[in-house]
């Protein structure tokens, strides 16, 4: 695997710090190193978010040793503020940040491009197309970074990182420690406009002094006399485009771009003195296309550009072979080859597929949370869909699916918070309930929770703590009660810095208690003021592998009607409607009892009601 | 020496289409194979539809198989052999548990769910070889209802395609799974094997 590629650069890079915050597809980087920390002598751990992590990566640099800190794309952006600053100055031993993003959405949320974050930041970026590539980049930029003392960021795509490819492993390099750090103010700070401009300049000198070695190692140019064709890719493009050659037996000029910045501008010189024709493979925005652009605009000579300013390709949306092929076709003026009449059977075949949505897992201690808040409002004499319910990052999001449909807005990390004390100020007079996970709470939630408590803006926070980092694998929180390498630690308890952001009005419930819960919820909704409800339950994926769960629940169908109200209400994929009447799958049911609580005829028996 | 050969395995989140993909690369891998596996699952870590792509030969770069280019489809149920069917094409052969699960709109009556008659119509349409299996059933015969995806891959290996061999496949059955699942993985293995609908 790709993230697992970089692990492995990481240990060859002899690297002794490594931290990062779960999102995918970059959080199996970290998982990996957790598991050869003690074998590589490596300090490994999950950070609260992404500035926090970058920030230890910046101070073991500065104390002289090195470090690999690693994020998906939107984690870039919450640290973006403290690597633009660090930017500047002069590291130490070296800094790597790794970042996934994702075109094509697998895991939800923005198609950012990242690239364009080496524009605003300035820094030196390796781009990625696969697992070999990623292992010696993240070599590369350790070497890089320490020499020229500046930062280094290879990015990556999810098709890459969680794509598998062989690799062929290096020599794992012994690199000593420098401790100490010499206190010089006109490099570790920015407070002076004058060390900043210098600063600034010392930057784009380090930039620059790194061309001629970045366009050699991470470039790759194929072109020979008479060649008037050309394709330019990067990442995972670069790929289908090889599959495209293989497939047809084509020669084409062709250059592989494997840095961002700088850009290797020599080698776009020498291909676009040559050809006539140029197509640009890249996934989202055209970065490449415009620099190239730019070059062929300050020659006499015309080149035509196929790429997505002239829409060829499109900017959304993650590239495959086939939209490859189609672009090489036109570039070389050959007719399309499509079949329509097989491609309608497809379509014929695919609409039979019923569409899947993302339950709550059996046993998930969310579902009982919405269950219990919809009673609570329905109670209150809330209609369905009066009550505002603010979304967050992670699993807990998924109360925006039937039949809990509760949820209305996703933003960003901890941003359910801020958007419910807005809705609040607006005017909205039905209450508004800021629904948030644990591990997104410790990222970019306190922030906001200590807001609320010093506006005494009225809106519940109620804190889903599952006591892990649920959606992408299961990464400890401060909730979990243990590291990244499984240590016990102690558990930060999110009532305490609920109170101690000063919300008094603070409640712990279990959510598989529906009536607890339900009361709890009421309480709070009628508070006048802030208030938390933590609703403390664990993740059933964790409790399963942790041998936790209790019997399975079943159903006794002398009793039950067939009134489905399980189903309705509460939606386990562990039920199953067989002749008009729910029964449960034994070995997916993990006994939470929801069901029972719901049955207006108990007849869900078994565990220990 | 093979230039490319691509095989597709669907799946429903938690059904075990993502191990019987390790297998199979695991198995490719220890045969000097070049390789390239992709995997689309999103956050379907419980419940959502799955795909591994995996893609073996000399000619092979990317991770994800062509629109029509798989030589062979895995399904470890029904409706998810249809959903990839953009990647199947006039001679894709298909192995298909006939299984289903449904999703909650299906159990509530809000969706339906294809017939397997007409999911076998609308592959044969496409022009492949459909085998249908009930794998879940001969797995639980084989005292391994854990295994269903293990059966799936002893019937693609009677399917005799010749790409892996039988000895590469055990080893890394032997090699990527849980050692004291190994007996249980054998049998529904041979199972599955003996099992496929000619």
């Amino acid at each position: 695997m790709g993230n697992e590629a970089v692990a492995r650069g990481a240990i060859e890079a002899g690297v002794h710090v490594a931290v990062g915050y779960p999102g995918t597809p970059s959080t199996e980087v970290i998982e990996t190193l957790s598991r050869y920390a003690e074998q590589a002598d490596m300090h490994v751990e999950w950070a609260v978010n992404e500035k926090v992590a970058f920030d230890i990566g910046a101070g073991v640099s500065y104390g002289g040793a090195r470090c690999l800190v690693t994020m998906k794309s939107a984690g870039l952006n919450v640290a973006s503020d403290s690597i633009v600053s660090v930017a500047y100055g002069d590291l130490v031993g070296g800094l790597v940040i790794y970042v996934a993003d994702d075109p094509g959405l697998h895991a939800g949320m923005e198609e950012q491009d990242s690239r364009i974050f080496a524009a605003a930041s300035l820094l030196p970026m390796l781009d990625v197309s696969d697992s070999q590539e990623s292992k010696d980049a993240v070599v590369n930029a350790f070497s890089y970074s320490e020499a020229n003392k500046v930062p280094v960021i290879v990015r990556s795509t999810s098709r890459v990182a969680h794509g598998k490819s062989p690799v062929v492993y290096g020599h794992i390099e012994k690199v000593g420690r420098k401790p100490h750090l010499e206190r010089d103010i006109s490099v570790y700070t920015r407070a002076s406009p004058v060390w900043c401009m210098q600063q600034h300049a010392n930057l784009n000198r380090k930039v620059d002094a790194l061309t001629p070695l970045v366009e050699k190692d991470h470039n790759e140019l194929s072109l020979t006399p008479g060649q008037r064709l050309g394709v330019v890719a990067s990442g995972v493009s670069w790929n289908y485009l090889m599959d495209v050659v293989s497939r047809r037996g084509l020669e084409l000029a062709t250059l592989k771009v494997g840095s961002v910045n700088p850009l290797p501008v020599n080698l776009f010189s020498r291909l676009v003195a040559q050809v006539d024709r140029l197509l640009l493979l890249e996934e989202l925005e055209p970065y490449v296309e415009l620099r190239l652009k730019a070059l062929i605009a300050d020659q006499p000579r015309k080149v035509a550009v196929l790429g997505k300013i002239d829409g060829t390709l499109p900017r959304v949306g993650e590239y495959d072979y086939d939209l490859v092929e189609k672009a090489v076709l036109k570039l070389i003026e050959a007719p399309e080859a499509s079949d329509p009449e097989l491609a309608s059977r497809r379509d014929e075949a695919r609409k039979l597929a019923p569409r899947r949505s993302l339950p709550f897992c059996p046993g998930c201690p969310h579902r009982g949370t919405y269950t219990a808040l919809s009673q609570a409002l329905k109670e209150l004499g809330y209609e369905k869909g009066e009550v505002i319910v603010t979304g967050d990052i992670g699993c807990t999001i998924l109360g925006m699916h039937p039949p809990f449909d509760m949820c209305w807005t996703e933003v960003s990390m901890g941003a359910s918070i801020g958007l419910a004390m807005g809705l609040k100020r607006a005017g909205v007079e039905a209450p508004v309930i800021a629904a948030i996970g644990d591990s997104t709470f410790f990222h970019a939630g306190l922030p906001p929770a200590v807001n609320a408590a010093w506006s005494g803006t009225p809106v519940v926070i109620a804190v889903l703590d599952n006591e892990i980092t649920g959606m992408t694998g299961h990464q400890p929180s401060p909730a979990s009660g243990f590291n990244a390498l499984h240590q016990p630690v102690d558990v930060v308890k999110i009532e305490d810095m609920l109170r101690a952001s000063g919300i008094d009005k603070v409640s712990v419930v279990n959510p598989f208690n529906l009536a607890e819960s339900k009361e709890a919820f009421k309480d709070a909704v009628q508070h006048d003021g802030p208030s938390g409800v933590v609703l403390r339950g664990a993740c059933a994926l964790v409790a399963r592998r942790n041998r936790l769960t209790r019997p399975p629940r079943y159903v006794d169908p002398e009793i039950c009607t067939g009134c489905l109200l399980c189903v309705r209400t509460l939606s386990c994929p562990a039920m199953e409607v067989k002749d008009g009447k729910m029964s449960i799958n034994s070995d997916t049911c993990e006994g939470c009892g929801l069901c029972a609580q719901v049955c207006p005829f108990q007849a869900i028996q078994g565990g220990d009601q | 020496m093979v230039k490319e050969y691509n095989i597709l395995i669907s799946s429903v989140g938690g059904q075990g289409g993502i191990t019987l993909a390790r297998v199979i690369a695991n198995a490719a891998m220890s045969m000097g194979l070049n390789l390239r596996v992709g995997e689309t699952l999103g956050m379907a870590q419980r419940g959502g539809a799955v795909q591994s792509h995996i893609r073996l030969g000399d000619g092979v770069h990317s991770s994800l198989i062509p629109s029509g280019g798989a030589d062979v489809l895995l399904s470890l149920e029904p409706s998810e052999a249809v959903r990839v069917a953009g990647y199947l094409g006039p001679g894709t052969r298909v192995i298909m548990n006939t299984v289903p699960t449904h999703p909650i709109p299906v159990m509530l009556g809000q969706a339906t769910y294809p017939s397997l008659k007409e999911i076998t119509g609308a592959l044969e349409a496409i022009g492949c070889e459909a085998h249908a299996m009930d794998a879940t059933r001969i797995a639980w015969e084989a005292d391994a209802p854990r295994s269903m995806n293990v059966t799936v891959l002893g019937a693609y290996m009677a399917l005799g395609e010749g790409v892996l061999t039988e000895d590469a496949v055990k080893e890394a059955l032997k090699r990527s799974l849980p050692a004291r699942y190994l007996e249980q993985n054998l049998r529904a293995y041979e199972r599955g094997f003996e099992a496929l609908p000619r």
